[in-house]
């Protein structure tokens, strides 16, 4: 079981300490961990789980704040991660965004929500939609107010109804005018091109992301027209397993509001909307850099939101790079970043210059890699289609409205 | 590298959040400090009092001890604010074993929320006071979560279930019991969201007790899928257990296989019974590491430290799994219901659920079922980089064990350039041991990628991953083997640049890979070594130049050319020599004598030379590694010949043969075969810390013995089937005892098993009705007497007992209590004297003579050196102050010498600044008189011990009213003893003389809140009455007898006054019931009294169950004087 929560800053500092047990984890553990992450680096912070001489750390980073958790004894270490991530996501909801001074503004809040969501080390109570009905999450309304009157409890009276009821991810009988139902297919491609423009390997990551907003408790069924393309599934705690084991449909009763309903995972497929081809050739000291990007597959939508992001190697000294489209930055650690927007039709977009390597370096032997960026609304580039939405207990009026939006995941192009 | 652009960006958005920062906390956080503190707290405003809390907590957060705070604090406990309260709690929770004294004053008023009308203000009140760790009031949070535990709100019921570990957190052995108890009607509970927070305290309080699952475990299956995320992690665990215990491991699974290798065995001789089977998994077993399944397993059932130790010295089968205790995955229904409810678990959500139950699959799940896992753990990796980790540790192992399971899906492994260094390490590793024939070729186009890679560290790894994927495949040896050579001859690893750290990395690693794939058939790589040899002149590295020019060594007859080459290349070497590092010039060393053991001819003279140039200037080098190795060499035969000329004679020395051997040891030709060890043989349960850190953490268990849970522990009444459970582990494998160190501690005298009877205590109370009539068999030592209506009072006892939680409902619910039931705790209620039943005093005048201070053992003379040191409580009473306790202890000389200076001193005196922050605290709680008082008054000092003498002295000692063992030195001879004194709660009282008037009426002022009672059973008093059976003493007698062995173990182990003996007048010959002695006693620090009164039910020469109640103001001391009591009186005597 977890014994102790801490929350550094990206600087090393203890922003929040949170004893969940009476084995109580000095902080001194914090000085000890930080010593480790200075004197080894990435390495170390990228390591989930460590072994301490007193402890065992399990840590999670998101924006520069390390979720750090401590514990003496066996237990999941999947379990402690999860929860550390759950914690980073509830807190990043409720305080819109994650960084060293929202946390400091709002500790009190991240003091609450702490406390609910973990007793004596094992997760209480982890449901975003119950959490936000025992802590108000802070809002423009609720600071001015409080600026105003002083007053600024932010602590629920009364237990949410949902703690109670065997379906605790739905607040307890809300009532709506309009009954509406939003489905969004959100799909992340993820591609690796290898050095000889071949196509290793095209997946995409999908959600169901649903928002309800239906009076009662409406009982749910979507089906797919296509399932069989799905390679696999997850399910949010509200899906019946059964039904979708036999007849491959989506039994529901929804939380209220916004929720991931499902996720998917569909492999193997043919080819990327985008091409990029890199070129580099190096030579006595100097390496030419020539990469075009253009539209291999037309989705039918307008591919916006383009950008190209490679690491320049180490052994590069300074790097001149131009494009004919497009803005090109390099950042402070070396990183190229190429924004597209949107594909010019007159034009391919080409980015061209050549870098200067380190003096005894006459060829590059290392390369970098790729990493493309881009956004299509409308299209769920998977091909996945929704069949139907029903409602068991129809109501008088029923709303539905689908969506569809393919970004890129892990998008990478090898040179 | 344009640095002013990052700062502008930080700058602008620190401006911006400026903005956003009004109407929060921040300015509480930022200086949390700068107006006091004190006065707010004390305000009247709730909002001001919430202003005060906050800047507590961001000191809290920013690592300030605000402890000084806490009695401010806690007097907000009462406030009416739900915010202050959750506050207040808040600080509370991270001081409260700091400051005991003062949490103490907060326990009231969690006791009047436990009773409100809002389930929150319930729950949070149960959290808090749980989570404050007190031994003292643990009897108190105890009987409160045992109310919440039927509270009709499910998340109290949820909050009850997380305060059982604190409570058990405590380690007091003597509620062991009812908290097991309460743990088992909390898995039995219709709310999913319960059953998981009962599955985690199931877990931490009490994980062996499997019975208590094996009562619903149809219901716990059921249910899970509806069970919340984080309980069915643990709940799964739970229910693997519970599945092997109660039938053993599954035939078609994985976990068979070490039973297929122990059987093929015996197939062998002819007397296996299921050989298809065996065929079967062998054939199977094609497909996966059959060896290494077994090591697995194994690891399993008995945990890797165990396993490993036992098998180095040759003892593996000390280990037997026998047919017996497997069962059949197919028509097993318990195994078939598991596998079932957690298949859909492969589709959570949350990570840690999908591996929990991907890990039950693993173990139990046939093996043609096993690949229902893999789609899912590979979902997994599309996670965050934590649990992608996480998840690969894991699937490392089941690839190994299985790679054909993963096999079709090694693109999946294919790596990002964003992941980091352990992941990328990992996949490839994994990469190595799922390639096959079909899949080999596009892992190598991936390798080929990753070898540009930027991060050196990766592309060393690749590289050696190629070694891996040849020695698994060695058709592609050729392929990659040029592929190899060829990055050897590339200009970025031969070149010399100062930053090639890393480039020499890829160098060594290309090399040991060529090594490894030579190793595998020289003959055919003998144009590898050679252009090996060639390119010796552009490898610069010396770690790779070594194991080169080891290769010529090695290979030096073999083929046609080498041998040809040798002249040139030894030549080159020598020339080369003083310019080499240490690590190469000490292979050339070697590598030169190897190829002067096999050489013959003509080469031999040239060689010969050769080698002695060399050891002459090794001899004179700077390194002393190199100088000693030149001079073993110089030692050995073959070289021998060298420096003695070609004297045949040398042969004939006797120490020669033993000479050659050593040569043939150091320069052995053949290389043993060594199994790459580039993996841990350490295997956990997957899904476990353990599994992650490679070492058993604290608290790890590995699966239960098979089978260890017989049908009949369950229907056994579950608290002795706990204790056999628990003597069943610790018997059977060795960690058992290990598991639970608090078991030494935690003296002798308080066995948990006395506590039996409690729970169950409490439905026997209710009978106790006087039907007997008649027999006015009086006695002369009985005086017939009208006392009160004794028997209403008894049934007030034994309706106050824990269970009814009577002395924990708040006044109001004790009010609505009483008007059920009017006036049946008050005796003094004029109504209640009409029904009187006479009864009869026996006075036991002479007990008090036949007391014997039990006397506990302080040091025995193994120990000490041969002074032995006994102490028992004594009666006397302090004459210095009254918060000391009166200890007689004896010391006693055993052995044969003179043994002087002997002084107890108190440990803790030494750090006197701790003491004196200690007794500070006191003084400022309320509850203790201001006095300072030393905690141990100095003794004085016995000059010498002459060898059999025996010497008293009596010890004043302040325990604080601590349970815990104090913790003293005891200096003799100069020597110190680190010693510990346990506190007998029996004896931090004096006796309180009184008639039994004034008894009754003190009794009836200490109602409600103030009595507490518990029932127990006696059996003392039947070994004193068999006694007297032999002696054919009179019928009559058995009560005298009772009572007399009653009082005596009462005053003998607590410092009480005997009060009154009452006897029913109607009483039945042989029946005890009615009985009644009264004690009285006052606190010693506080003078408080304290009232003690005990009643007897059941048959004379029957174990009789005995009903204590205890009346005291200051409830936490009389809690536990009454379980003190309750435990020695289960306790027999010993004669």
């Amino acid at each position: 079981m977890l014994q102790c929560i801490f929350l550094l800053s990206d600087s090393g500092e203890v922003m929040l300490e949170k004893q969940l047990t009476g084995h109580r984890v000095d902080r001194s553990i914090c000085d000890w961990f930080w010593d480790h992450v200075i004197s080894q680096g990435d390495s170390f912070k990228s390591q989930p789980v460590i072994a301490s001489p007193t402890h065992y750390l399990f840590q999670v980073v998101r924006e520069g704040i390390t979720f750090l958790a401590c514990t003496q004894v066996e237990m999941p270490p999947l379990m402690g991660i999860e929860f550390l991530c759950r914690v980073s996501d509830v807190l990043s909801d409720y305080l819109g965004g994650l960084n060293e001074d929202v946390i400091k503004d709002n500790f009190v809040i991240v003091y609450e929500l702490l406390d609910e969501m973990i007793d004596n080390g094992f997760p209480l109570t982890t449901e975003a939609n119950i959490l936000r009905e025992m802590i108000a999450p802070p809002n423009i309304v609720s600071k001015v107010l409080s600026v105003v009157t002083g007053n600024s409890s932010n602590v629920s009276d009364t237990l949410p109804g949902a703690t109670g009821s065997c379906i605790p991810w739905r607040a307890a009988e809300p009532k709506y005018a309009n009954n509406e139902v939003y489905v969004d297919l959100v799909e992340e491609m993820d591609a690796v091109i290898n050095r000889d423009g071949a196509l290793v390997k095209c997946e995409v990551y999908g959600e169901v992301q649903v928002n309800s907003h239906l009076s009662g408790l409406p009982d749910l069924t979507l089906s797919f027209a296509n399932p069989s393309i799905l390679d696999d599934v997850r399910f949010h705690p509200c899906v019946r397993f059964r039904p979708w084991e036999s007849h491959q449909v989506l039994s529901f009763v929804p939380p209220d509001g916004e929720f991931k309903l499902m996720s998917y995972r569909i492999k193997k497929l043919k080819s990327t909307p985008l091409y990029v081809k890199p070129q580099l050739t190096s030579d006595a000291g100097k390496c030419r850099v020539n990469v075009l990007v253009g539209i291999r597959n037309d989705p039918g939508k307008t591919i916006d939101s383009i950008t190209l992001e490679f690491q320049l190697p180490p052994c590069i000294l300074s790097a001149d790079l131009n494009s004919n489209h497009g803005t090109v930055n390099i950042l402070g650690n070396k990183i190229c970043s190429w924004t597209i927007g949107r594909i010019p039709k007159d034009k391919t977009p080409s980015l061209s210059g050549t870098l200067l390597l380190e003096t005894e370096l006459e060829r590059l032997h290392v390369f970098p890699t790729f990493r493309v960026g881009f956004r299509i609304m409308g299209v769920a580039l998977s091909g996945l289609q929704i069949d139907k939405l029903d409602l068991k207990t129809a109501p008088s009026r029923l709303y539905k409205g689908f969506r569809a939006l393919t970004r890129a995941g892990e998008f990478e192009v090898r040179s | 590298m344009f640095p002013q652009f990052g700062a502008t960006a930080e700058t602008l958005s620190k401006a911006s959040t400026m903005v956003f920062r009004i109407g929060t906390d921040a300015h509480l956080y930022d200086d949390p400090d700068d107006v006091s503190i004190a006065p707010l707290l004390d305000s009247k405003f709730d909002s001001e009092k919430c202003e005060a809390l906050k800047r507590l907590l961001a000191l809290i957060a920013q690592g300030f001890d605000v402890s000084n705070y806490f009695p401010q604090v806690v007097k907000n406990v009462a406030s009416q604010s739900l915010e202050v309260k959750k506050l207040v709690y808040l600080y509370l929770l991270h001081y409260a074993e700091k400051r005991p004294n003062e949490a103490l004053l907060s326990i009231n008023c969690f006791q009047k929320d436990l009773g409100d009308p809002n389930p929150l203000v319930r729950a949070w009140a149960l959290r808090t006071m749980a989570g404050i760790r007190l031994h003292v009031i643990a009897p108190l949070v105890l009987v409160a979560v045992g109310k919440c535990a039927r509270d009709p709100s499910v998340y109290v019921r949820k909050c009850a279930a997380s305060a059982l570990p604190k409570v058990h957190d405590l380690r007091l052995e003597e509620h062991t019991l009812a908290i097991e108890e309460i743990v088992g009607m909390l898995l039995n509970d219709r709310s999913p969201a319960v059953v998981g927070a009962a599955a985690a305290a199931f877990a931490s309080v009490c994980p062996y007790n499997l019975s208590l699952v094996g009562r619903n475990y149809r219901k716990l299956c059921e249910i899970l899928p509806d069970v919340e995320e984080w309980g069915q992690i643990v709940l799964i665990g739970i229910l693997l257990r519970y599945v092997i215990a109660r039938h053993g491991l599954v035939k078609e699974s994985i976990m068979f296989s070490l039973q297929c290798t122990e059987s093929s065995h015996s197939a062998k001789d002819g007397s296996d019974v299921d050989f298809g089977l065996v065929k079967e998994s062998t054939d199977l077993s094609g497909t996966c590491d059959s060896e290494f399944l077994n090591t697995i397993s194994r690891c399993y059932m008995e945990g890797p430290d165990e396993y490993l130790s036992r098998s180095s010295y040759a003892n593996r089968e000390s280990f037997e799994l026998n047919g017996a205790q497997f069962t059949s995955g197919k028509s097993n229904d318990d195994v078939k219901i598991l596998l079932y409810s957690t298949s859909p678990l492969l589709w959570s959500n949350n990570n840690a659920v999908v591996l929990a139950a991907a890990g039950v699959h693993w173990v139990m799940a046939p093996k043609e079922d096993v690949k229902r896992i893999i789609k899912p753990l590979l979902y997994l990796l599309r996670s965050s980089n934590a649990s992608k980790y996480v998840v690969l540790r894991n699937i490392q192992v089941f690839a190994k064990a299985m790679p054909s399971l993963f096999a079709p899906y090694f693109e999946d492994f294919f790596i990002f350039s964003s992941e980091s260094y352990q992941i990328k390490a990992l996949k490839l590793e994994i990469l190595s041991y799922i390639a096959t024939d079909s899949s080999i070729s596009s892992i190598f186009k991936e390798f080929q990628d990753y070898i540009r890679d930027p991060d050196r560290r990766f592309a060393a790894d690749t590289v050696a991953a190629i070694g891996l994927c040849v020695q698994r495949l060695p058709k592609m040896a050729h392929i990659c083997v040029d592929g190899l050579l060829s990055l050897t001859r590339q200009e970025f690893v031969t070149k010399d640049f100062g930053f090639e750290d890393q480039e020499a990395g890829i160098l060594t690693q290309v090399i040991m890979s060529i090594k490894s794939i030579i190793k595998q058939d020289p003959p055919s790589h003998e144009k590898v070594i050679i252009q090996l040899v060639r390119s010796l002149d552009s490898v610069k590295v010396p770690a790779a130049r070594a194991m080169i020019i080891w290769m010529v060594g090695e290979y030096s007859s073999l083929g046609e050319i080498i041998p040809r080459m040798l002249t040139t290349v030894l030549k080159y070497l020598a020339w080369g020599f003083p310019s080499e590092a240490p690590e190469t010039k000490l292979q050339i060393l070697n590598t030169v004598c190897k190829v002067l053991e096999g050489a013959t001819g003509d080469d031999l003279w040239t060689f010969k030379k050769i080698f002695s140039y060399l050891i002459e200037l090794a001899e004179c080098d700077l390194n002393y590694d190199l100088r000693d190795r030149a001079r073993l060499l110089k030692k050995l035969p073959s070289c021998n010949l060298v420096s003695l000329g070609l004297e045949e004679g040398t042969n004939d020395i006797p120490g020669n043969d033993l000479l050659h051997i050593v040569a043939e040891c150091i320069l052995g030709r053949q290389t043993r075969k060594v199994k790459p060890k580039s993996f841990s043989y350490r295997y956990y349960l997957p899904g476990s810390l353990s599994q992650i850190v490679l070492h058993a953490a604290p608290g790890y268990e590995p699966l239960p013995k098979p089978c260890s849970l017989l049908l009949d522990d369950l229907n056994v009444a579950e608290g002795t089937s706990e204790m056999k459970r628990a003597a069943d582990y610790s018997g059977t494998d060795d960690y058992g005892s290990s598991s639970d160190p608090s078991d030494e501690e935690s003296a002798s005298d308080y066995d948990s098993q006395r506590s039996v009877t409690e729970s169950s205590g409490s439905d026997r109370g209710d009978d106790s009705e006087f039907t007997s009539e008649g027999n006015d068999n009086a006695d002369p030592l009985i005086q017939i007497s009208d006392i009160g209506n004794a028997s209403e009072n008894q049934n007030g006892v034994s309706q106050s007992s824990p269970a009814n939680l009577g002395e924990l409902m708040s006044n109001r619910a004790l009010e609505s209590w009483l008007d059920e039931q009017p006036g049946s705790l008050n005796p003094c209620l004029p109504k209640q004297s009409q029904v009187q039943i006479s009864s009869a005093k026996i006075s036991v005048g002479d007990v008090g003579k036949q007391v014997k201070q039990k006397s506990y053992s302080l040091l025995d003379p193994a120990s000490g050196n041969g002074l032995k040191v006994d102490y028992s409580f004594s009666s006397e009473i302090s004459s210095i102050s009254r918060l000391l306790v009166c200890i007689e202890v004896f010391f006693k000389n055993c052995s044969s010498e003179i043994i002087s200076e002997i002084t107890l001193v108190d440990e803790e005196s030494n750090r006197a600044f701790d003491s004196a922050d200690k007794t500070a605290v006191v003084n400022e709680s309320p509850l203790t008189s201001s006095d300072d008082v030393p905690t141990l008054v100095p003794m004085e000092s016995i000059v010498s011990l002459e060898p059999g003498q025996t010497t008293r002295r009596i010890l004043q000692v302040r325990f604080h009213h601590h349970l815990l063992p104090l913790k003293l030195a005891l200096y003799c001879d100069g020597k110190k003893l680190p010693i510990k004194l346990r506190p007998d709660i029996g004896y931090f009282v004096k006796p309180l003389p009184m008639d039994v008037e004034v008894f009754i009426d003190k009794e009836s002022h200490l109602p409600g809140m103030f009595e507490y009672a518990r029932s127990c059973t006696f059996t003392d008093h039947i070994v004193e009455l068999n006694k007297e059976n032999g002696d054919s003493l009179l019928v009559k007698d058995k009560f005298l007898a009772i009572c007399e062995s009653l009082a005596l173990k009462m005053l003998s182990n607590a410092n009480l006054c005997l009060v009154s003996v009452d006897m029913p007048i109607a009483a039945n010959l042989d029946d005890a019931s009615g009985l009644r002695l009264r004690f009285s006693s006052e606190i010693l620090s506080s003078s408080i009294p304290c009232l003690i009164t005990i009643g007897v039910e059941g048959k004379c020469t029957d174990p009789l169950n005995l009903s204590i109640k205890v009346n005291c103001e200051e409830t936490v001391f009389g809690l536990n004087l009454l379980n003190r009591i309750a435990n020695f009186l289960v306790e027999p005597t010993l004669s």
